[in-house]
């Protein structure tokens, strides 16, 4: 049995979908190729017409009917059309998630600098027709700042990683009708710098056989070696047989459509449609048709005859798919601080109020919906209260909510405070704080005391996250930063003694002089002098400088305290003694704070 | 009850029912910021400048009030025609003393800015009205007033040879008074951190900015609950 044969009419569609970073569409265009192929070995057919009828209008073909002409044995004639579409058949999303151990509703879409991002990143691709659709093959280039990829979960197929080109390859699947498939790879990012990186293309390319993006329903006519005639046999006088014979002479298959035959009238000439049929029957190469009738007839019949048929067809057709997805820009979150203090430097043992200004910078490419900053503060300093803690962003007043923390919960100097300041949900207020952007934070403390031997160091560590938030970037001084400068102020109290005697006997003037001779106020001066057993005191100078009298095991020691001496001061006191036995001289000791 | 009026600058007057006190009527480049028909009592002078004595010898002749300062004070208003006999010469420490009122100067110091010297200043501590007020003049150093009582404690802030803002706020903070009161700023950003300061530091004490023309009044309710109000002129005042 020989081959059968048929014309082939083959739909090739092709549609190229480009999609955004984001895996928003685009763009998308489609085309087809509409190819008739003859497939003889040795047959041409001519007079071929490619019938679309009404199945056009989603395509630029402005014919109802496509000329082909003829096509040799083994040869083809094509048209090429455009076909308008919306989306495609294969759908794409990526979810380049940069933070994946931070779970929230939306992705995270930025990379923390100096911090190790643990990445997710899923891959979907979903059938949205009711035919399969294979050959699926999936690239996805890694770009260079991600280590440690890890294919994590294919829901079928493989997909493997190549380090040498850095792509995920993931093929050898199907998907049947309205099904997703899915590809889930965990990776690290490390960044270097705030620049904006490319979080690698995606390309996928794929085939749906036997389906079509136009509604192209094409039909052919055609002819080709056919034999056709009529032979009238006299089977008794004046009576004949006329038979319509048919006959496939080529390699491919004809389907007969309709088969006439007419008789002319001898007397008046006109014309009796004596067969009239519609086989629509397929003849294989070789095959013969027939149809007969009789007829009365003096001489032989003037028949004619009408015969359409035409190479039967096949219609073939498919679509082949590219999606490209665009490169997901990643921005970088990092923040810089500056912390100034407004006297830089300060007295010792006085109290000075200090402006603290701590600047946050955005210097980053990403947006930053949140700042924390942790700042602490040495003893011999009284910290700031929340009202008076002044915020500003982008030079203007910041007037929402922050939250602000003081541990201990107190103003007292005597020990360190850390105070806690976030600003958070800027979206939602002033607007999220864009590239080079800046917050300020202004408040003010009091130095108290401070003591030029020691050593006051403020460290500050400053957080920033995004929205949604991943995790912290951070940047912080050292353990010993930001020293609040001490300016040395030398103490110096001056303490003479003289000793006079008195108007009587046993009676002596005590002249005691205390002078701060230092350059900084000294506080709680204690002068301690000491009188023997035997003597008290009769008289005081000025009065209202009475000492405490303190008895002690060889006499009583006198005792002033002074809050306060300013450099400068001095107090010049008198004291009268009167009393028996030897007077010893001591001197006089100071203390002070 | 104690009556504080504000006229600008350094210059206060301090008023009760039995006396009345002027507080450096100093001349401001070339201005007065007293009016020479002022009628006062008493005139206090804590230094020989300018922007301390200012119209103080004309304000006295007319209204035949006592000056009262420092050798080079009385002096200089001497010079300015005010009559010796109501001229009188403050001792360090010493008080000066009269029925309704007693002050008590103490030697400071601040910078003449001519050339840049020391020069004595004193301040005063001023007992009126049942009130303690120390009135530093134009002091850049703070002497026992950190220590003294104080129910009103008024400061220069500006700087340029007087207190700035921190040494204000220091010695504010040290005496803890009911009320601390800026003089003599250079500008306002001056004014918003002495009270941002002592608001914050100074438990407490309530800092006070008053505006030339502004009349404070003091009282101790029940006799002892400390009570103020502040007006742009005073029930008593005519200006």
């Amino acid at each position: 049995m020989s081959e059968q044969k048929k014309v082939i009419i083959d739909i090739e569609e092709t549609e190229r979908t480009q999609l955004g970073e984001l895996s928003e569409l685009e763009n998308i265009e489609a085309f087809g190729v509409l190819t008739v192929k003859n497939p003889s070995e040795r047959c041409r057919v001519w007079n071929v017409r490619v019938l679309l009828s009404d199945t056009r209008d989603q395509t630029d073909i402005t014919e109802d009917v496509l000329l082909a002409g003829e096509i040799d044995a083994g040869s083809s004639w094509q048209h090429r059309y455009k076909v308008t579409v919306e989306s495609p058949i294969l759908t794409l999303s990526e979810t380049y998630d940069t933070c994946g151990e931070v779970t929230t509703e939306e992705p995270h879409w930025a990379y923390c600098f100096g911090k190790d991002n643990l990445l997710r990143v899923t891959i979907r691709v979903k059938n949205e027709t009711d035919g399969e659709i294979d050959n699926i093959v999936l690239n996805k280039t890694v770009p260079p700042e991600l280590s440690n990829v890890t294919i994590e979960q294919v829901k079928s197929g493989t997909a493997e990683y190549d380090d040498g080109t850095r792509q995920i390859i993931w093929k050898d699947f199907v998907i049947y009708p309205h099904e997703e498939n899915e590809l889930v790879f965990t990776a690290t990012a490390n960044v270097e710098d705030a620049e904006e990186k490319d979080a690698g293309q995606v390309v996928v390319t794929y085939r749906a056989e036997g389906q079509q993006r136009s509604l192209l329903a094409p039909d052919l006519t055609a002819l080709t070696e056919f034999l056709t005639g009529i032979d009238s046999a006299e089977n008794e006088p004046n009576n004949w047989e006329v038979t319509l014979e048919c006959s496939n002479e080529s390699d491919l298959v004809i389907r007969l459509d309709k088969a006439e035959v007419y008789v002319e009238s001898e007397e008046s000439g006109t014309k009796e449609k004596r067969i009239d049929e519609s086989p629509e029957i397929e003849l294989g190469p070789g095959t013969e048709w027939t149809s007969s009738f009789q007829m009365e007839s003096k001489s032989q019949p003037k028949c004619s005859q009408e015969v359409i048929y035409t190479p039967v067809n096949i219609v073939t057709k498919r679509v082949l798919g590219t999606i490209e997805k665009a490169a997901q820009s990643i921005p970088v979150y990092k923040i810089e601080y500056t912390k100034t203090f407004d006297p830089p430097e300060v007295n010792s043992f006085d109290k000075t109020p200090v402006e603290v200004n701590i600047e946050v910078r955005n210097a980053g490419t990403a947006k930053i919906n949140e700042i924390t900053v942790i700042d602490k503060l040495p003893d011999d300093v009284m910290p700031p209260t929340k009202e008076y803690i002044e915020i500003y962003i982008r030079g203007e007043e910041y007037t929402g909510n922050f939250e602000f923390a003081i541990d201990p919960e107190d103003q007292d100097p005597n020990h360190p405070h850390t105070l806690t300041f976030k600003i958070s949900d800027l979206k939602d207020s002033v607007g999220e704080l864009q590239p080079g952007e800046s917050i300020r934070i202004n408040y003010s403390i009091m130095a108290w005391k401070s003591r030029p031997e020691k050593e006051y160091p403020s460290p500050i560590h400053c957080f920033a996250n995004t929205y949604p938030p991943g995790i912290e970037t951070e940047v912080a001084s050292a353990e010993d930063g930001h020293k609040i400068g001490i300016i040395y102020k030398k103490r110096r109290i001056s303490a003479k003694k003289a000793i006079n005697k008195g108007t009587e006997a046993g009676q002596y003037i005590l002249v005691l002089v205390i002078e701060n001779k230092g350059e900084v106020t000294v506080e709680n001066v204690k002068v301690s002098d000491w009188i023997p057993r035997g003597f008290e005191v009769v008289g005081i100078e000025p009065e209202d400088l009475e000492p405490r009298q303190q008895p002690v095991d060889d006499g009583t020691d006198l005792v002033w305290i002074f809050e306060r001496m300013n450099p400068g001061d001095q107090k010049k006191i008198r004291v009268t003694i009167q009393g028996e036995g030897e007077y010893d001289r001591r001197e006089p000791v100071v203390t002070s704070d | 009850m104690l009556r504080i009026k504000y006229f600008g600058k350094t210059s206060f007057m301090l008023s009760t029912e039995e006396t009345s006190l002027l507080l450096n009527p100093g001349i401001w480049d070339g201005e007065a910021v007293v009016p020479d028909d002022l009628d006062v009592r008493i005139i206090a002078v804590t230094n020989h400048l300018d922007d301390a004595v200012g119209n103080a010898a004309q304000i006295a002749i007319n209204a035949k009030a006592w000056v009262l300062g420092d050798e080079s004070t009385i002096e200089k208003v001497k010079s300015q025609g005010a009559k010796p006999w109501l001229l009188h010469t403050l001792e360090n420490e010493i008080p000066y003393e009269i029925p309704g009122m007693k002050l008590t100067p103490y030697i400071l110091k601040r910078t003449d800015p001519a050339n840049d010297e020391k020069i004595e200043n004193y301040g005063l501590h001023i007992e009126m009205g049942k009130m303690k007020v120390s009135y530093v003049g134009d002091s850049e150093i703070r002497g026992p007033f950190g220590a003294l009582e104080s129910h009103i404690l008024i400061t220069p802030i500006g700087g340029d040879g007087v207190f700035p803002v921190r040494d204000a706020v220091s010695i504010c903070i040290d005496a803890h008074p009911k009320l601390a009161i800026p003089m003599r700023w250079e500008d306002h950003e001056q004014l918003k951190r002495f009270s941002k300061y002592i608001s914050q530091f100074g438990h407490g004490i309530t800092p006070l900015v008053m505006e030339p023309g502004q009349v404070l009044e003091t009282d101790w309710a029940a006799g002892h609950e400390f009570r103020f109000t502040i007006s742009q002129n005073g029930p008593n005042e005519s200006d």
